[in-house]
């Protein structure tokens, strides 16, 4: 993968994966490295939701401080 | 005595002034002897005359007519007579020679009397109200600018209605014009009094006002030219006359009636006190709607914003929850499960090996276990 994919996309290709393995059309070969991908892209969105979480914490810690 | 003799001038007929005097006196000497009604004025007593004169008025268009009656008799009767009394001359008209005039010569004279009264009373009252004078009902002014009050000269009942009105409605302004209320000038008294307030500027409603009375004393306030002047008047008109049983004519014709001064005041006053309570009430509920108002959108402002602080993190553990329930399928679904069981996946030359016959001793294997991979080598 040559850009980091946004999150959704990220999310989206996961839960295709998912069902791609879920119909159980893939081959075995075929179903280890779609698993790979989707750990992967897991790994990378739960990385961008603890960012976020962790910007959005810090935002109310800051508006909370404003506060008199 | 002249005797009715003519001159004759040619084939013209001439009578001296006595003559003819004299015979109209004759002839007026036929007519009936009757009862005639009006009002006394202009009485004239000389305990030197040999009559007593009085002019008897009609009251409604004004005619008169001269009446004589003889002093003795008129004493005889004790009636103590005043101006502007009505009563009934029984008596048959006359020419008094000497002047030409022409007179009632009264053989008997009466008051009029209570039942005389009650009896013209009723007509009177069939009358004005087939006229339609008693159906008219003005609405009396909220708030009179000026307060015209017709009252009799007597302070008591004069005070006793300024001070209930002021007392209702401190800052209130009566125009008061005194008259008489009682006997024969009372009505005109009245008429000119009304006439005077009606007038007067600002006066937004007027007060026609007497204490109790008997029947008599009330009279004047049944006369029918008070009670036209009253539906004349241009100003609404409160009747405030104390009266036990007869209702006296004006209360019929007047706007609104009282029977005490306190009930006068209710009508053409606010109470101010309960006037200001009310507004301070008005006010209040006032201020407590725009309050209410207020606080119930700074309820939803708090609300939106406490929502607002929310909704990211909201949104990060449904996103986490999503991916999460996405990574339980995708591990389910996943060799891994079967490699931490420990199972092993094994690869030569990037092949998966699925039988033994697949390699040769010395070849290089990579096996991949749940954590992880690592070389091998075929012995």
């Amino acid at each position: 993968m040559s850009a980091e994919p946004t999150f959704e996309d990220a999310q989206r290709e996961l839960e295709q994966i998912v069902e791609r393995l879920e119909r159980g059309e893939a081959g075995l070969d075929e179903a280890i490295g779609l698993w790979e991908r989707g750990e992967e892209l897991y790994t990378l969105c739960v990385g961008k939701l603890d960012a976020a979480q962790g910007k959005i914490e810090e935002l109310a810690r800051r508006v909370d401080a404003a506060k008199p | 005595m002249a005797r009715v003799e003519a001159i004759q001038y040619g084939d013209r007929k001439v009578y001296s002034v006595s003559s003819f005097n004299h015979g109209v006196a004759e002839w007026l000497q036929r007519l009936p002897t009757v009862w005639v009604e009006g009002e006394v004025t202009e009485l004239r007593r000389n305990p030197r005359w040999q009559s007593v004169f009085f002019t008897l008025k009609e009251p409604n268009d004004g005619a008169c007519l001269g009446v004589t009656i003889g002093r003795a008799r008129f004493d005889a009767l004790r009636l103590d007579l005043t101006d502007g009394e009505r009563v009934h001359v029984f008596g048959r008209p006359e020419l008094f020679e000497a002047r030409g005039d022409f007179r009632l010569r009264a053989l008997s004279l009466e008051r009029f009397g209570l039942g005389d009264h009650l009896a013209a009373l009723e007509r009177l009252k069939k009358k004005l109200a087939a006229e339609g004078l008693f159906e008219r009902k003005r609405p009396l002014p909220f708030l009179p600018r000026r307060i015209g009050l017709v009252t009799g000269n007597d302070a008591a009942a004069k005070q006793d209605l300024v001070a209930t009105i002021t007392a209702r409605f401190p800052p209130a302004r009566i125009l008061v014009a005194e008259t008489y209320v009682q006997g024969p000038l009372a009505a005109n008294s009245m008429i000119e009094a009304l006439r005077e307030v009606s007038s007067a500027p600002e006066v937004d409603v007027i007060v026609l006002s007497r204490g109790g009375g008997s029947f008599e004393d009330l009279l004047p306030f049944s006369d029918e030219r008070l009670v036209r002047a009253i539906s004349a008047c241009d100003v609404p008109v409160v009747s405030a006359v104390g009266h036990e049983q007869d209702t006296p004519l004006c209360d019929l014709v007047a706007d609104a009636r009282a029977s005490t001064p306190t009930a006068a005041a209710r009508l053409v006053v606010p109470d101010a006190r309960a006037l200001l309570e009310q507004l301070d009430r008005t006010r209040a509920g006032l201020a407590r709607g725009a309050q209410a108002v207020l606080e119930r959108r700074r309820g939803r402002l708090l609300q939106a914003h406490e929502r607002l602080r929310r909704a990211p993190a909201l949104a990060v553990e449904r996103k986490r929850a999503r991916l999460e329930h996405a990574a339980g399928r995708l591990r389910a679904l996943s060799p891994r499960a079967t490699l931490e069981r420990g199972y092993a996946i094994v690869r030569a030359r990037e092949e998966i090996v699925r039988s033994a016959t697949a390699v040769v001793s010395g070849d290089a294997l990579e096996v991949q276990v749940a954590d992880g991979r690592f070389g091998a080598r075929v012995e």
